[in-house]
């Protein structure tokens, strides 16, 4: 994922010398590419994210398109009043690009992990945020990215995640296309996680019941046709690898509840139970509630209650 | 896209323009903190000297250039500095006098921290301290790279260089040899809660932008000619000039007291402050 973001906005960059990279020093073994090729539009601003994405911001203000990468929170967490005041309310159009999303460096520690990063971004005005699940729609949003100009968040897993999303139109990146179809109500996801919804929807066929399985990549303009639909159907159970306070499930059901409609929403997100727990990604997922027993378990128990 | 010619640099001898400009600002910031009890009148009184000095004599910027891909820029960090400013740029035409009746008031267009939204003249909307420096630093390095002229100027506090941001800058402006970029900062030694030196040391201070690889001049900050003589002295660094300000500048019981950080003259004060600031021959 975190490959082809790089050689996307690579692709890109060479026919646009608009486009300017930055990273905070971050990235070995794969910026070095687009640092070589294109020179004049790479910046390496250390180990400074509150001035990098000020000086992004400022950058941008001089007419260019400019991707800020690193890592985890700091992207995000660590300039945040940066993003809000020189970004957000200048409204420059800056990408921020986090790698490492929710447990993508599990043994890494609480420190490197983003887990509390949509929640914060989707409180910032004029912020759109981009999740792809797979290369197949981080290729799609990062040409996307190129051409918008906003402020936009791009939150990429790490890399080896596999494709599972079907070819997303980039003319509307906020559709929302199932991966598989049922009508007993539907699951939602946002980023990588939704290889462990796929596993889930696996066991609740096994019990018979058939579920709507879709990835969110777009969160900040909702296909509110589809969420409409969904909520007409059945049970909607949304899932992401992210704090259970304020992120993607949260946005469902203040969406759903301003269209005045009925519905009944299970959100799987991460109860955040023991902050120093290190493991695997896999492994820090099943212990917070995001392996696909848990996932199925909470579709089967809104159609049962 | 329009593009704009390099203004001649100012004549160092005769700075009558920006002098008046500065003396009748003073005026309107008195004014304006008076009317709508704002604070903030003894920083705006500090910076004053700088800000006109910066679009008298210095810069390419006039009301009908404002949006030119070249022209120069000036961001004023100390965004609390929003009435002195306003008053400048009122004073040169960039909008309505009229609009500094409304400072601080509902609807208005000018608050009392810098907003550049609808506010002709003004690059960024400041007000958290050290924000500035960053962001005039992207523009620096943008034009260094696409070869576009224009040059960045950054008016900062003493008291924001407390800002991690400020350092974080100091590096990497050097490191990209940003001569495009010059920092002039109003050293009136004051910070919100006592003075500078009392709150968080920071002397040696020249040396330290020095250390940081910066062409650094000290100047008095009220003083137009050396402020004009030093910021058009050319450098192969990024240049800080370290402008050695008295907060409050021009009314002497304002002068150099933490009180004036916040106070706004009433009525009977602001009569006094007037006529002290009429009182000055330019």
């Amino acid at each position: 994922m975190r490959d082809t973001f790089i050689k996307t906005l690579l692709a890109q960059a060479k026919t646009n010398p608009e486009i300017v990279f930055m990273t905070g020093d971050l990235g070995f073994g794969v910026i070095e590419d687009f640092q070589k090729t294109v020179p004049d539009q790479f910046i390496n601003a250390g180990v400074s994210e509150q001035a990098m994405m000020g000086m992004a911001a400022g950058i941008a203000s001089t007419g260019k398109r400019v991707f800020v990468y690193s890592i985890g929170n700091f992207p995000t967490l660590r300039c945040l009043e940066q993003i809000r005041n020189d970004v957000c309310l200048m409204n420059n159009p800056v990408v921020i690009v986090s790698v490492g999303a929710g447990y993508s460096y599990g043994s890494q520690g609480y420190t490197h992990h983003a887990l509390e990063d949509i929640a914060v971004m989707r409180a910032l005005p004029n912020m759109n945020i981009y999740i792809p699940a797979d290369s197949i729609e981080s290729k799609k949003l990062t040409e996307y990215l190129c051409e918008s100009n906003s402020p936009s968040y791009l939150r990429l897993g790490r890399s080896g995640e596999p494709d599972i999303t079907r070819d997303l139109k980039i003319s509307t990146p906020n559709k929302i296309i199932d991966i598989i179809e049922g009508k007993d109500g539907t699951i939602l996801f946002v980023g990588p996680i939704g290889i462990r919804v796929l596993a889930a929807e696996k066991l609740i066929r096994k019990y018979g019941k058939k579920v709507s399985i879709a990835s969110v990549p777009f969160i900040s303009d909702l296909d509110l046709d589809y969420l409409k639909a969904a909520a007409n159907k059945g049970p909607i159970v949304t899932v992401e690898e992210h704090s259970n306070r304020g992120g993607f499930g949260s946005l469902i059901l203040e969406t759903l509840n301003s269209l005045g409609l009925t519905y009944k929403v299970k959100i799987v997100a991460s109860k955040q139970l023991n902050l120093s727990e290190i493991g695997s990604q896999s492994f820090l997922q099943n212990q917070n509630g995001l392996d696909e027993d848990s996932i199925a378990y909470a579709f089967m128990s809104c159609l049962e209650s | 896209m329009e593009f704009m010619s390099k203004k001649s640099p100012g004549q160092v001898e005769n700075l009558i323009h920006s002098e008046v400009l500065a003396q009748r600002a003073r005026i309107e910031i008195l004014r304006m903190t008076s009317r709508s009890k704002a604070s903030h009148v003894g920083s705006s009184l500090s910076v004053v000297d700088i800000l006109s000095v910066l679009y008298s004599e210095v810069t390419n910027i006039s009301p009908s250039t404002v949006t030119a891909f070249d022209r120069d820029i000036v961001i004023l960090s100390k965004g609390h500095a929003a009435a002195a400013i306003y008053s400048v740029l009122a004073l040169k035409d960039f909008f309505s006098l009229e609009w500094l009746n409304n400072y601080c008031t509902d609807g208005a267009q000018l608050g009392g921290h810098v907003t550049s939204k609808n506010v002709p003249g003004v690059e960024l909307s400041t007000g958290s301290l050290g924000h500035g420096l960053p962001y005039g630093m992207g523009i620096a390095i943008s034009r260094k790279r696409s070869k576009s002229d224009g040059e960045v100027y950054v008016v900062m506090s003493d008291g924001e260089c407390d800002e991690g941001t400020t350092w974080e800058s100091a590096l990497i402006a050097n490191h990209y040899k940003l001569n495009n970029l010059t920092v002039i900062i109003d050293r009136n030694k004051i910070q919100s809660l006592d003075f500078t030196e009392s709150t968080i040391a920071l002397e040696p201070f020249t040396q330290k932008w020095e250390a940081f690889g910066w062409d650094v001049l000290e100047v008095d900050g009220h003083c137009h000619k050396s402020l004009l003589e030093s910021i058009q002295k050319q450098s192969v660094k990024p240049k800080c000039i370290v402008a050695n300000t008295t907060k409050g500048k021009g009314v002497d019981f304002m002068e150099n007291s933490v009180l004036w950080h916040y106070k706004a003259p009433n009525e009977n004060e602001l009569d006094n402050a007037i006529a002290q600031v009429k009182k000055k021959t330019p």
